[in-house]
């Protein structure tokens, strides 16, 4: 059940995901193996997109 | 003799991996923008789960309601006593397990569902079962429906 426009629009089925996680679970703050874990997805690529997404500050880091 | 001389290093990553928890920043230029965005269903979403659906056995009635109708822009979401809810015979227990699984991780959250057979249904439906009113009388998509309800 993807969304194959936003994948292709934001090129990158992993990061629409991590986002749309997020969003449903807003505001609440996940490491990244719970993350890749909930998004089925392996734990790499979801860190690299994860700091992508922080590079342009649309996610932050939580302590 | 070699005594081993790797305890500190793995160590050091375990508290820089502890640290890094991730979540929204809300101050985001354009962060409700992409909330939006990011949380509507499209059309083609539902024909592909139309027919996920369809493929897991003798399908007589799919509704879905819930998280998938709500309104991404409104803050408090219709709490459905189910968010897809499924009436069928011969179901594939393997597929809808993975099924299930796929469309949670792709939704990013979990969802409600349920299942009865036929039999079952017809039986709590002619009985005013509460689950079955409170579920078809409120807001809901039958997107499967071949018992003419």
């Amino acid at each position: 059940m993807s969304k194959p426009i936003l994948d292709n629009l934001f090129g990158s089925k992993i990061r629409v995901k991590i986002l749309k996680f997020l969003y449903r679970n807003f505001p609440a703050d996940f490491s990244v193996r719970e993350i890749a874990q909930r998004i089925k997805e392996p734990p790499q690529t979801t860190r690299d997109e994860l700091e992508l997404l922080r590079q342009i500050t649309v996610v932050k880091h939580k302590k | 003799m070699k005594t081993k001389k790797k305890t500190v290093k793995p160590k050091k990553s375990k508290i820089r991996h502890k640290a890094e928890r991730f979540a929204l920043n809300q101050n985001f230029e354009f962060f409700s923008e992409l909330r939006s965005l990011i949380l509507k269903s499209s059309v083609g979403e539902k024909e592909r789960m139309i027919k996920k659906v369809s493929n897991l056995g003798r399908i007589r009635l799919a509704v879905i309601s819930g998280i998938f109708l709500s309104d991404p822009d409104s803050i408090n979401q219709y709490d459905a006593p189910a968010d897809l809810f499924i009436v069928g015979d011969e179901i594939n227990r393997a597929k809808l397990r993975n099924f299930l699984g796929s469309l949670e991780a792709e939704i990013g959250t979990e969802i409600k569902f349920t299942l009865m057979d036929k039999e079952e249904f017809d039986y709590r439906y002619s009985m005013f079962d509460r689950f079955v009113r409170v579920l078809l009388e409120g807001p809901h998509e039958k997107i499967v429906n071949k018992i003419g309800l």
